[in-house]
C-alpha cells in the first residue's frame, strides 16, 4: 500500500472509530427500555408491528450486520488486493453462517421458506450462489456446487469429512476450522509493517477461539486430546501449536486454565466455568484489538481492528435489543452482556451515525 | 404504444400468460400498483415450483445431455398442480440421474486411489521395505498407510503424536500426501479412528500376496483392476444410455411443459392482486391491441377486463421502444445501440446513421479497388460476420462509388476517368465540401434533437437545452456572420444581434439554474457561454477530417507508388501488395474510427438521448436449448 493510501485509510479508521462504544456509552444503553433504544438507534422501521418476534429479531440482526458490512465496503476501497482479501475473508463468516443455515436446512429437511427467511442478505463480494445452493437436493450436492466457487477448498474439505463421518457436527466443525485456518494463512503471508500487528490481531482472535473450543471439546463433548487438537487452529500469538499440544492433554478445566500462558493465566485465575472464561477471553481479545487500533501504524491492521470492535459493539446492541424483544428481565440482559468488554478509545467523541448518537 | 391493465381471476393467470406470450406484443410493466389493496403477489408459488423444476431438469441435462429441442405443437396451459406434479417427477428422475453421477465419481475416485497405490508401492520398492511385515498387524504395533489432503498433514501429525503415534509423510502428489502412521496398539488406538475420519484419511491397502509376487505379477494385478474399473465405467455408461432412452419421452415432455410455463414466471414480477383477483400491467403497440384482446378472449375461461390508455407525460421514459427489424439496417442498429436505445417518441436514428455513415466512409476512403476488396471480403466471411456482412458490403460499395467519383482504383488515378475530380487535384475545394457537409450535418442533427425533445414533451429542453433551438439560432447567426466576414469583411448587424441575443438567452437560462455564490455563478456562466462558441466552431472544423482523409488516401497511394518505382520488379510487386494491404487495414481502420467518432460526438450527442429501453415482449422460447434457462 502506498503512503498516501495508508494515510487515507488510517484517517478513515480514526474517523470511524469515534462511532465505537465506550464503557460509559454501553452502560448508558443498558439503562434504556426497548422503545427508547430502538428510537435512539433509528431502528423502529426495521421491526414492523405485524412481524413475529422471531422475524423482528432476524430483521434487527440483518440491519446490524448491514451496518457492519457497510463499514467493510468503505474501508476496503483504498486497500491493495491482499489487504482487501484478508478483510473480506474475515467478513466472509457471515456467508458461512448462511452456508450453515442451508446445510442445516438440507440435513433436517426444513421448510424452504423458513430457511430462506433465516439467510442473511449479503453484498455481492460475500454472497454465496444462494439460489443455486438453495435448489440442491441434499448436503453433498450442495457442497459439490460450492466447490465450483471461491469456497472450493473449504467445500472440498467439508465434503470429504462429511462423506467419511456423516456427522453434522463434523461438517460444521470442518467449515469453521477451514475458515480460521484460511484467515491465519492469509495473515502470515503479509510482509513489512503490517505483519506484526496483524499477527497480534488475528492471534488474539484465534487465542479466544482455541481456548473456548478446547474447553468445549475436551470437557463438554469429552473428545480425546487427539481429536480436540485436530479441530484447533494454531494461533500466531499465545496458543501456538506446541502450547496447544500441551494444553489439550490436561485433565480438567482448572488444570488447563492454570497451564495457560500469561496474560491469559492471570485473567483466568479464578474463573469457574465456561461462561466466565468466555467473558474474560472476549475482554482479552477486545483489549488486544483496541491496542492495535490505537497504537499500530498499519492501515489494514487498524481497519480490521476497528471492524472487530465494531462487530462486538453491534453484538452488544443486538443482545440488548433481542433481550428486549423476547421480554427478558433487565437484570438477565445485564448479566448477559459485559459493557466493560467493549469501548474503543477513551476519548471517543460523538459520531454522526445513529449508533454513535445513541450513546 | 398503449399502456394496458389486465384484470382477471388468479386461476386464469397461466392461460393469460400463454395468450400474451403467443401474441408476442406484451411488454410487462413491473412497477408496483398504485392501489395498496393490490399488494399481494399471486404468482409466487408458481415461480418457486417452476424454478425448482427447471433447476432439476438442468441438472439432469448435465448428466444425460438432452440435445433435442422439443417442438411446441400444442399450446396448452400448465397449471400449478401439473407443474407441481412435474416438479415431483423431475425430483425422482434427478435422484436416479444423480446416482449415475455419483457412481461415475466413485469410479474416478477408485481410479485415483489405484494410481496412488501404484505410486506408493513403487516408492516402497525404492525404499526396500518389507511390505509383508507391514501388512501383518501385530499385537503391539498399530499402523495405517494412506492418503490425507496436504493441508491437513501438519495438524494430523500433532494429533497422532498425542495418541502416541508417529506420522511419516513420505510422498506428496497433487493435493494429497502419502503418510504412514505407526504407534503402539492399545487404548489410544481408538482415539485415532475419529481423528483420521476428520482429517479425510483414505487408506491405501497393501495388495494380497505382496511379498510372494514378482513385480510383473503385481503390474498385471493393477492392470486387471484398471480394466475392471473401465468395464464398470462402460457398463454404467450403457445403463445411463438405456436410462436416457427409457426416459426420453418424459424428459422431452418436461422440457415442453417448462417452456409453456415460462411466460407466467417471466410475468411474475408484474403480477399483483388481491384475493382471487390478479392485475397485470404492460405496454402494447397500438396496432396489436385488438389481436391481444382476441387472444385473451379465446384463451381465458373466466371474465376479464382489459383497460388501455395512452402513456402519460411522466411515463414516457418508461415506455419501451420497438427496435428496427430491417435486415439491411440490423448491423447499423447494433452500432446505434452501443450508444443507447431511442426513447419512446424519438426518431429512430438508425436510417440516418446508416446513410451518413456510408457517405462519410465512402468519401474518406473512396477507391474502386479497395472498396471491392472490402465488399468481397465481407461477402466471403458472411458466415462468420453474420449480420455485419451486410455492413461490410455496404461500406465497400460506398467506397467503390466514391472511387468512381474520384477516379481512383487501388490508388491509381489514371486508369479510370473521374466522374468529378481526384481529391489532390484541388484540395481547397475538397475542404470546402467537407465544411459544407459538416454544417449541414450539424444543422440536421440539432433540428432532429429539437424535434425529439418536442416529441417527448420536453419543451424547455427543445428551446434552451444544449443543442436546442436557441443554440441552433446562435449557430445560424454565427455561420451568417462568418460568411459575411469572409465575403464582405464585416460580421454584419443581424448576425451579430442573433449571436449576442441567443448567447444572452442561454446565459440567463443557466444563471437561473445555478446555485452558489454570485462570483461562482458569473464564472460558470461566462465559461459555459464561451464554451458554446468554441464547441460549435470546433465541431464544424472537425468535419474537415472527411476531406483530410480522402486527401490522405491519395497521398498514401502516391507514397507507395513512389517507393515501388525505386525498387526492382520483385520489390515493386511486394511493395504494391504490402502497401495496399497497409492502406486497407490501417487506413481503413482509422477511417472507420473517425466516422464513428463523428457520428457519436457530433451527431448522437445532439439529437439522440439514448436512454430509452427496448421493447422486449413476452414470448415462448420455441426450440430453446435444453438445459439452459
Amino acid at each position: 500500500m502506498s503512503a498516501a493510501a495508508h494515510a487515507y485509510l488510517n484517517t478513515r479508521v480514526s474517523v470511524m472509530s469515534t462511532r465505537l462504544l465506550t464503557p460509559e456509552r454501553a452502560n448508558n444503553l443498558l439503562g434504556l427500555e426497548l422503545p427508547e433504544l430502538t428510537e435512539r438507534l433509528e431502528l423502529q422501521a426495521v421491526i414492523e408491528d405485524q412481524l413475529s418476534a422471531h422475524a423482528k429479531v432476524r430483521a434487527l440482526e440483518q440491519a446490524l450486520i448491514q451496518t457492519l458490512l457497510a463499514d467493510v465496503s468503505v474501508l476496503i476501497r483504498p486497500m491493495n488486493p491482499a489487504e482487501r482479501a484478508l478483510v473480506l475473508s474475515w467478513a466472509r463468516r457471515y456467508a458461512l453462517f448462511n452456508l450453515k443455515t442451508l446445510i442445516r436446512g438440507k440435513l433436517y429437511d426444513l421448510d424452504p421458506e423458513a430457511i430462506r427467511r433465516d439467510l442473511y442478505d449479503l453484498p455481492p463480494g460475500l454472497r454465496l450462489r444462494r439460489d443455486e445452493l438453495f435448489r440442491t437436493e441434499n448436503v453433498l450436492e450442495l457442497l459439490r456446487v460450492l466447490e465450483q466457487g471461491p469456497f472450493s477448498l473449504l467445500a472440498r474439505q467439508a465434503r470429504e469429512v462429511y462423506e467419511q463421518k456423516r456427522e453434522p457436527f463434523a461438517l460444521e466443525a470442518a467449515i469453521d476450522q477451514q475458515y480460521y485456518s484460511d484467515l491465519a494463512r492469509q495473515t502470515m503471508r503479509f510482509q513489512g509493517d503490517s505483519l506484526q500487528p496483524l499477527r497480534r490481531l488475528i492471534g488474539a482472535l484465534l487465542d479466544r477461539v482455541d481456548l473456548l473450543w478446547m474447553l468445549r471439546f475436551r470437557f463438554a463433548y469429552s473428545f480425546s486430546p487427539s481429536e480436540t487438537f485436530y479441530q484447533l487452529v494454531p494461533s500466531p500469538r499465545l496458543l501456538h501449536r506446541e502450547r496447544l499440544l500441551d494444553l489439550v492433554n490436561r485433565e480438567n478445566l482448572r488444570q488447563l486454565l492454570d497451564a495457560l500462558p500469561e496474560p491469559l493465566a492471570t485473567r483466568m485465575a479464578d474463573a469457574e466455568d465456561l461462561i466466565e472464561v468466555q467473558r474474560r477471553v472476549v475482554a482479552h481479545q477486545a483489549e488486544e484489538t483496541r491496542h492495535i487500533l490505537t497504537q499500530s501504524a498499519s492501515g489494514v491492521a487498524r481497519a480490521l481492528a476497528y471492524l472487530m470492535l465494531r462487530e462486538m459493539d453491534l453484538m452488544l446492541l443486538f443482545a440488548l435489543l433481542q433481550g428486549g424483544l423476547l421480554g427478558l428481565p433487565r437484570d438477565v440482559i445485564k448479566s448477559a452482556v459485559d459493557p466493560h468488554a467493549f469501548g474503543a478509545a477513551a476519548n471517543a467523541a460523538t459520531g454522526s451515525s445513529p449508533l454513535a448518537a445513541a450513546a | 404504444m398503449k399502456h394496458v391493465r389486465l384484470m382477471l381471476m388468479t386461476e386464469d393467470l397461466p392461460r393469460a400468460s400463454l395468450a400474451l406470450a403467443q401474441t408476442e406484443q406484451f411488454h410487462p410493466d413491473s412497477r408496483p400498483p398504485e392501489e395498496q389493496a393490490l399488494a399481494n403477489l399471486p404468482g409466487r408459488d408458481y415461480r418457486e415450483t417452476f424454478a425448482q423444476a427447471r433447476s432439476r431438469l438442468d441438472k439432469i441435462a448435465r448428466v444425460v445431455e438432452l440435445n433435442e429441442n422439443p417442438a411446441l405443437e400444442n399450446l396448452r396451459v400448465i397449471d400449478h398442480d401439473e407443474l407441481e406434479a412435474l416438479n415431483q417427477k423431475l425430483g425422482a428422475l434427478w435422484e436416479e440421474a444423480s446416482h449415475f453421477e455419483e457412481s461415475f465419481r466413485g469410479i474416478d475416485e477408485q481410479e485415483r486411489v489405484l494410481r496412488e497405490q501404484e505410486a506408493a508401492l513403487a516408492n516402497f520398492a525404492n525404499l526396500q521395505v518389507d511390505l509383508g511385515a507391514l501388512k501383518r498387524k501385530t499385537r503391539f504395533l498399530d499402523f495405517y498407510i494412506g492418503l490425507v489432503p496436504r493441508v491437513n498433514v501438519s495438524r494430523l501429525e500433532g494429533s497422532v503424536a498425542l495418541a502416541g503415534h508417529l506420522l511419516l509423510n513420505y510422498m506428496q502428489r497433487d493435493n494429497h500426501a502419502h503418510v504412514i502412521i505407526i504407534g503402539p496398539s492399545g487404548e489410544r488406538e481408538n482415539q485415532l479412528g475419529s481423528v483420521l475420519g476428520s482429517a479425510g484419511f483414505q487408506a491405501l491397502p497393501i495388495p494380497e500376496g505382496i511379498t510372494d509376487k514378482a513385480p510383473e505379477e503385481l503390474e498385471a494385478d493393477f492392470r486387471t483392476r484398471h480394466l475392471s474399473l473401465e468395464e464398470q465405467r462402460a457398463k454404467l455408461q450403457q445403463e445411463l444410455a438405456d436410462w436416457r432412452t427409457a426416459h426420453r419421452t418424459p424428459l422431452l415432455d418436461a422440457q415442453r411443459a417448462l417452456l409453456l410455463a415460462e411466460p407466467l414466471v417471466t410475468l411474475d414480477p408484474s403480477i399483483h392482486g388481491v384475493k382471487s383477483l390478479a392485475v397485470l400491467c404492460g405496454w402494447v403497440p397500438a396496432r396489436a391491441l385488438e389481436a391481444l384482446r382476441d387472444g385473451l378472449q379465446h384463451h381465458l375461461q373466466l371474465p376479464f377486463a382489459l383497460e388501455e390508455r395512452n402513456p402519460t407525460a411522466k411515463e414516457r421514459p418508461l415506455v419501451p421502444t420497438v427496435p428496427t427489424h430491417n435486415r439491411v439496417l440490423a448491423p447499423f442498429s447494433t452500432l446505434v445501440k452501443q450508444y443507447g436505445v431511442p426513447q419512446y417518441g424519438e426518431i429512430d436514428p438508425t436510417p440516418l446513421f446508416a446513410l451518413t455513415f456510408l457517405l462519410m466512409f465512402g468519401m474518406m476512403f473512396g477507391d474502386v479497388g479497395h472498396g471491392a476488396v472490402i465488399a468481397l471480403a465481407a461477402y466471403l466471411a458472411r458466415d462468420k460476420l453474420k449480420n455485419f456482412a451486410a455492413f461490410g458490403i455496404a461500406a465497400g460499395v460506398s467506397s467503390m462509388l466514391f472511387g468512381f467519383v474520384f477516379g481512383s482504383i487501388f490508388g491509381v488515378e489514371h486508369w479510370l476517368p473521374a466522374l468529378w475530380m481526384a481529391p489532390l487535384e484541388d484540395p481547397i475545394v475538397m475542404l470546402e465540401v467537407a465544411l459544407v457537409w459538416g454544417i449541414v450535418f450539424i444543422i440536421a442533427a440539432c433540428s432532429l434533437g429539437i424535434y425529439n425533445r418536442f416529441a417527448v414533451g420536453n419543451l424547455e429542453g427543445a428551446l434552451l437545452a444544449p443543442h436546442g433551438l436557441v443554440n441552433l439560432l446562435f449557430y445560424l447567426g454565427f455561420l451568417a456572420g462568418g460568411w459575411n466576414l469572409a465575403t464582405a469583411g464585416g460580421f454584419g448587424l443581424w448576425p451579430g444581434l442573433i449571436v449576442l441575443g441567443s448567447l444572452a438567452t442561454l446565459a440567463v437560462h443557466q444563471w437561473r439554474h445555478l446555485s452558489g455564490p454570485t462570483g461562482e455563478k458569473i464564472l460558470v456562466v461566462a465559461i459555459e457561454t464561451l464554451d458554446t462558441v468554441i464547441v460549435y466552431l470546433s465541431n464544424t472544423l472537425s468535419f474537415l477530417r472527411v476531406s483530410a482523409f480522402s486527401l490522405n488516401h491519395a497521398a498514401l497511394a502516391i507514397a507507395i507508388f513512389t517507393l515501388a518505382d525505386m525498387l526492382g520488379t520483385f520489390g515493386t510487386i511486394l511493395t504494391l501488395i504490402l502497401g495496399n494491404l497497409f492502406i486497407l487495414v490501417l487506413e481503413g481502420g482509422i477511417v472507420m474510427i473517425q466516422v464513428m467518432r463523428l457520428q457519436y460526438y457530433e451527431g448522437f450527442s445532439r439529437y439522440f438521448s439514448g436512454d430509452g429501453h427496448e421493447f422486449a415482449p413476452l414470448r415462448l422460447r420455441l426450440g430453446g436449448t435444453p438445459g439452459k434457462s
